[in-house]
């Protein structure tokens, strides 16, 4: 009898039942890796899904506590680093409520415009690897991260980076903007603009794209509340909820902005909700750039945090995060709290993924736009 | 002659001839070509172990492009591939998988180790979940510093390997 060792890739192997087998899909597998789901078939269908997380978790919360408060700025933006901007932001904004301090307007301004790019940027790795190249979409793929690109060019003029920027310390961002910046982003946004009418064309009336995505994986709008997802998945349900609105942070109180929502709740919509918000975060930058007022960028805050308790909540590109930080009067955090949108929306993929094909399911978990690294913090 | 002496005979007979076709294939410009074809037909494994595989993502993107060295896009088994690029922090529980998915690869089989959580620990070096020393896992051709490094950096990682390919012993 040979063994043969336990495959990290697709591997099958029988149920009690006769009729049924158990995949196990993952962590090595075509699509993004590093999460492995537990799939019970029968035949072609999926009766039941269990999701294996936790290969990335590096304990974020552990280490932020023998950490001093600016320390841990860049191992917590790690957990996304395709949207390290709001994790970042999330962390900051408890800091400055408990040491009182108060970022000036121009701050905020400049923290809302890169914290929209990089909502696009994550958007468009979204839509490249978790919905092109799962519904076996090449080219959306590659015009995606193309476009990608270009963004990033421009965050690295602003902060330095190309991905993890570590921009917002407590009591606002690093720099000011740079000479020429304005122009070069506004002249990206017309080009933008353009592309997005091309990606309607290619990607999402492609009848290709709507025959695999319309009406699989549908999340009704009571269960998506009874399960707590979070972000573009609940407003795909019809349940408009933004924190960007609840309770605005930055400068979006003064912004002007909708909050796309669609009422399906299918996988189909929450690829289209994504694009539109791409739309509105377009539409965000162009006002914040207009409207930008004059001044200091950033004030001094202490390296002390007194004793209590602050949360903060930021809209991140995969919905709300929400940070707890406690302090004790040093200069360490004596507990940080991260609760992130990836890990609340993966909550939904065991209840979306019963009764369809096998097929369906890298749709559905693609339309999820999940981070592991994220869930697993 | 009976049947051991027989199969001695065989086994040296054959063991002579295999070096000497060992040595033809090693030493003359039959070797130039393997490793050429070889340098041309790196498939990366698509083991992703933490967050640099965003930047893994823009090297395969449009603007690099490293399908003019023979990369193919993203092959689905690792039963074809012979390139594992180590993307970014190894955890405990992925360090299994990973040395499993490793040997599972065909010879001869390269490893890029990317980022600084792998090479050294980096950013996490100092946390309870994460394994420090990847290259006690399995040996490692090249390594890119950087927390993520930029693209750039792991396609000219990929050019020195190349380079290292193309001036390997074919039987080593």
């Amino acid at each position: 009898m040979t063994t043969e060792p336990p495959s990290p890739g697709i591997s099958i192997s029988k149920t009690a039942e006769p009729s049924t087998l158990d995949v196990s899909v993952g962590p090595q597998h075509p699509g993004s890796g590093h999460c492995r789901i537990l799939i019970r078939v029968d035949g072609d269908y999926i009766v039941s899904a269990d999701p294996d997380i936790g290969y990335v978790h590096r304990g974020c919360e552990k280490i932020a506590e023998y950490r001093n408060y600016v320390s841990n700025i860049p191992h917590l933006e790690r957990p996304n680093i395709a949207d390290a901007i709001h994790l970042n932001w999330g962390y900051v904004l408890p800091i400055e409520e408990l040491q009182g301090v108060v970022v000036p307007p121009r701050g905020k301004y400049i923290s809302t415009i890169a914290a929209e790019m990089n909502r696009i940027m994550s958007h468009l790795y979204g839509l490249a690897i978790m919905q092109g190249v799962f519904s076996g979409h090449t080219t959306i793929f590659m015009w995606a991260f193309g476009d990608r690109d270009l963004f990033i060019e421009l965050a690295e003029m602003l902060t330095g980076a190309r991905l993890t920027y570590s921009f917002l310390v407590p009591g606002g961002p690093r720099r000011d903007l740079p000479f020429g910046f304005e122009d070069r982003l506004s002249r990206l946004l017309d080009y933008f603009e353009k592309r997005l009418v091309e990606y309607d064309r290619i990607f999402f009336s492609n009848p290709s794209v709507i025959a695999r995505a319309k009406g699989i994986g549908v999340l009704k709008r009571e269960d998506a509340k009874k399960l707590g997802v979070v972000g573009p998945v609940l407003r795909a349900s019809g349940v408009k909820y933004d924190v960007r609105k609840v309770e605005p942070y930055g400068a979006y109180a003064d912004l002007e902005f909708d909050i796309p929502t669609f009422e399906e709740g299918d996988s189909y919509s929450r690829y289209l909700i994504r694009f539109e918000e791409m739309k509105q975060s377009v539409r965000i930058i162009r006002q914040a750039l207009e409207k930008i007022p004059k001044g200091p960028i950033a004030r001094k805050a202490p390296l002390v945090a007194p004793e209590g308790e602050a949360t903060g909540r930021v809209e991140s590109s995969r919905g709300e995060i929400t940070y707890l930080v406690m302090g004790d009067n040093s200069d360490k955090p004596s507990r940080v709290k991260i609760m992130n949108g990836s890990f609340r929306n993966l909550i939904a993929l065991p209840f979306l993924v019963r009764n369809v094909h096998v097929a369906d399911m890298p749709i559905i978990y693609g339309s999820l736009d999940y981070w592991p690294v994220e869930a697993d913090r | 002659m009976s049947q051991d002496t027989l199969q001695d005979f065989a086994g040296v007979w054959i063991g002579k001839m295999s070096e000497l076709v060992q040595t033809i294939i090693g030493s003359g410009p039959i070797k130039y070509i393997v490793n050429w074809s070889r340098m041309y037909a790196l498939w990366p494994v698509h083991i992703t172990t933490a967050c640099c595989s965003a930047e893994f993502g823009a090297m395969m993107g449009p603007r690099l492009d490293p399908e003019r060295f023979g990369m193919q896009a993203v092959a689905g088994g690792l039963r074809q591939c012979d390139l594992l690029i180590v993307e970014g922090t190894v955890t405990k529980k992925m360090a299994k998988r990973l040395k499993i998915v490793y040997e599972q690869m065909p010879k001869p089989r390269y490893v890029i180790a990317m980022g600084d959580c792998a090479c050294s620990g980096g950013l996490f070096h100092d946390s309870y979940s994460i394994v420090n020393d990847v290259h006690k896992l399995f040996p490692i051709d090249v390594y890119v510093p950087g927390c993520p490094p930029r693209p750039e950096a792991l396609l000219s990682a990929i050019v020195k390997l190349r380079e290292k390919i193309r001036r390997q012993e074919v039987f080593a």
